[in-house]
């Protein structure tokens, strides 16, 4: 219980709902105005250091080299935003200037505020507040404490009551990729890249900036189109009444993923000789070759956002639990609830997927014969993850979650008397 | 009144006897509650804690350069918690090529010297290494190592090496929670 609050406290660091793009702040580089990394960041990939800080002391002068790794983007303007996994980020904080976390401009959005949550959620729980509040009743709050550590102030280890917690946040950062949860910035970080963590593996050195005389890349989504339905047979029978076949229903989803339109324009230059009058009478011109711009060429792309994942459930409602329970239980002593809940897809039934050369992507699951063993009507569920798009390396739009509802009717055969 | 006739010299022995045997009794509230060799194992939790971190070390430390290194790491991992193995996975690589290079063959034995340290659920042992062999990179045959130990559903595993600044913090309070006592003498 205690891992799983930790992991929703992490998830909740990692969306990054509250920032927002500004122009004046560096971050305004990395995050769209919808919170979304934004499509002109360079994907410099994971990089994997082990670093000294990372290094674990054994006896008979042995040691232990643990993985430092991170994902990392390069901005436009030549930043670097690096990503450590949790068990890095960990050791980055205890080791704040040897890691190079002291270097960096801070967290996404607040500074060191995400960071000391970050170090609150992963090792709160494991200090002795009571110790620690008889030797420094300077912290008024475990902030202030946090603060501190990250400041090379106070020295951590000394109030540690817990060992186990750096073992599993090691297997939580390799378990859990989503677990990334702090974005560091380090400003020119392409041109100081041996001095940032991960170094300059796959930085790239930036041209130098060009005035912007093309618009600015538009990224266009369509709806998609998602259902989730029974196909047979018209009048789903309990499987308690058919005991010959047991046929149950067949329940069919579908998904189909316009796709997404991203429209971006090259500058066009043409050489041109330009030829300027001799300073000397009745010499020959002077003439050179000049890149000149001519116009802007538009590009469209379809790009295909696939199906990622697909998962489909059925759920008795509760008006047919208690009608089951109920009235059908007054006349038929017994009656009882077989079995509520389905999960379908992947379970009972599976799906298929792909993507056709125009970027439109579908998906088809089936879940056949699935034994309904309860009258009333079934709540059908479909949730869908798709695997966002990229172009030509970079990110454009970030994995979309869709969902539709279905009904599904399930009858029974009951005997009444005619006067 | 009646008179008790005692010796000069029967005096003498028993102011002796009483010297000495007040000199023993402080001799014994001054020796040490146990010496180097001898476990400071207080009840059945702490024997079967120490004996689980002496499990793993002799596994950790049993090298045969002629083995792959997953039999290496299965034998350590056996009696390891899940994240415990994860972590000596996690920098095996590296350690075990340079076994290999090497070409190690060495076995450990292992005996605990003190719990150092303890919560409901998790225990420190300082725990005295001695090895068949020196491994590369050092001339050493005996050595110490502090390890965390966890209480899990089925039974004391091995967690991890302390690192070196959680090994200087503890030495540090045991000094700190010594000290008062050798004043209040």
């Amino acid at each position: 219980m205690k891992r799983f609050i930790l992991f929703l406290t992490l998830l909740a660091l990692l969306i990054p709902s509250t920032v927002y793009a500004q122009e004046q702040n560096p971050w305004g580089e990395v995050f769209d105005d919808n919170g979304n990394l934004r499509s002109d960041l360079v994907d410099l990939g994971v990089t994997t250091e082990h670093p000294d800080w990372m290094s674990v002391e054994l006896p008979f002068g042995q040691s232990l080299n643990l993985d430092a790794d991170y994902h990392r983007y390069q901005t436009a303007n030549g930043n670097v935003v690096v990503l450590p996994s949790a068990s890095t980020l960990f050791f980055m904080a205890m080791n704040p200037y040897e890691s190079g976390l002291a270097n960096s401009v801070g967290m996404m959005g607040n500074g060191y505020g995400g960071m000391i949550t970050f170090l609150g959620a992963v090792a709160g729980n494991n200090i002795d507040w009571g110790r620690l509040s008889t030797d420094h009743p300077e912290y008024k709050n475990p902030d202030q404490f946090w603060g501190a550590v990250l400041n090379g102030q106070q020295d951590v280890w000394t109030y540690f009551s817990g060992w186990g917690f750096i073992t599993t946040l090691l297997q939580m950062s390799w378990n859990d990729t989503a677990l990334r949860t702090a974005y560091l910035m380090y400003l020119n970080g392409a041109q100081n890249c041996a001095s940032i963590p991960g170094g300059c593996s796959g930085v790239v050195n930036p041209p130098p900036p060009q005035p912007k005389i093309c618009p600015e890349p538009k990224v266009t989504i369509q709806q998609p189109t998602i259902s989730i339905q029974k196909t047979a047979p018209s009048n789903p029978l309990v499987v308690g009444q058919d005991t010959e076949n047991r046929r149950g229903a067949d329940v069919q989803a579908r998904v189909t993923i316009p796709p997404v339109i991203f429209t971006w324009y090259e500058p066009i230059y043409e050489d041109e000789e330009v030829c300027e009058p001799s300073t000397t009478v009745g010499g020959a011109p002077v003439c050179r070759t000049e890149s000149v711009f001519k116009e802007c060429r538009e590009h469209v792309e379809h790009l295909p956002d696939a199906v990622a994942s697909m998962q489909a459930t059925a759920a008795l409602d509760a008006a047919s639990q208690a009608w089951i329970t109920g009235k059908l239980g007054q006349t038929h002593y017994g009656a009882y609830i077989h079995q509520a809940n389905f999960i379908l897809i992947p379970g009972l039934g599976s799906w298929i997927g792909g993507c056709d050369g125009g970027g439109t992507c579908t998906a088809t699951g089936q879940a056949l014969k699935v034994p309904f063993a309860d009258p009333g009507t079934f709540d059908l569920r479909l949730n869908v993850v798709t695997t966002g798009t990229r172009f030509m390396g970079i990110p454009i739009t970030q994995p979309r979650q869709l969902s539709a509802d279905g009904k599904l009717q399930v009858y029974v055969t009951l005997p009444a008397l005619v006067p | 009144m009646k008179e008790i006739p005692v010796l000069k010299r029967n005096i003498i022995v028993a102011i002796i006897l009483a010297f000495v045997i007040a000199l023993g009794i402080i001799a014994i509230q001054a020796l040490p509650l146990h010496n180097g060799s001898q476990p400071s194992v207080s009840n059945q939790e702490d024997t079967l804690a120490s004996k689980a971190a002496a499990a793993a070390l002799e596994a950790f430390f049993h090298v045969d350069y002629r083995y792959e290194k997953d039999i290496w790491l299965n034998n350590v991992c056996a009696v390891s918690t899940p994240t415990g193995c994860q972590f000596i996975s996690a920098g095996a690589d590296l350690l075990w090529s340079k076994f290999q290079e090497a070409r190690a063959d060495v076995t450990a034995t292992v005996t605990p010297q003190e719990k150092v340290a303890e919560t409901a659920t998790e225990q420190v042992w300082k725990m005295l290494i001695a090895l068949s062999a020196p491994l590369p990179g050092s001339n050493k045959i005996q050595d110490t190592a502090y390890v965390a130990v966890i209480k899990t559903d089925n039974g004391w595993k091995f967690d991890r090496f302390l690192l070196e600044p959680e090994i200087k913090a503890i030495l540090v309070r045991q000094t700190m929670t010594v000290t008062p006592v050798k004043e209040g003498k």
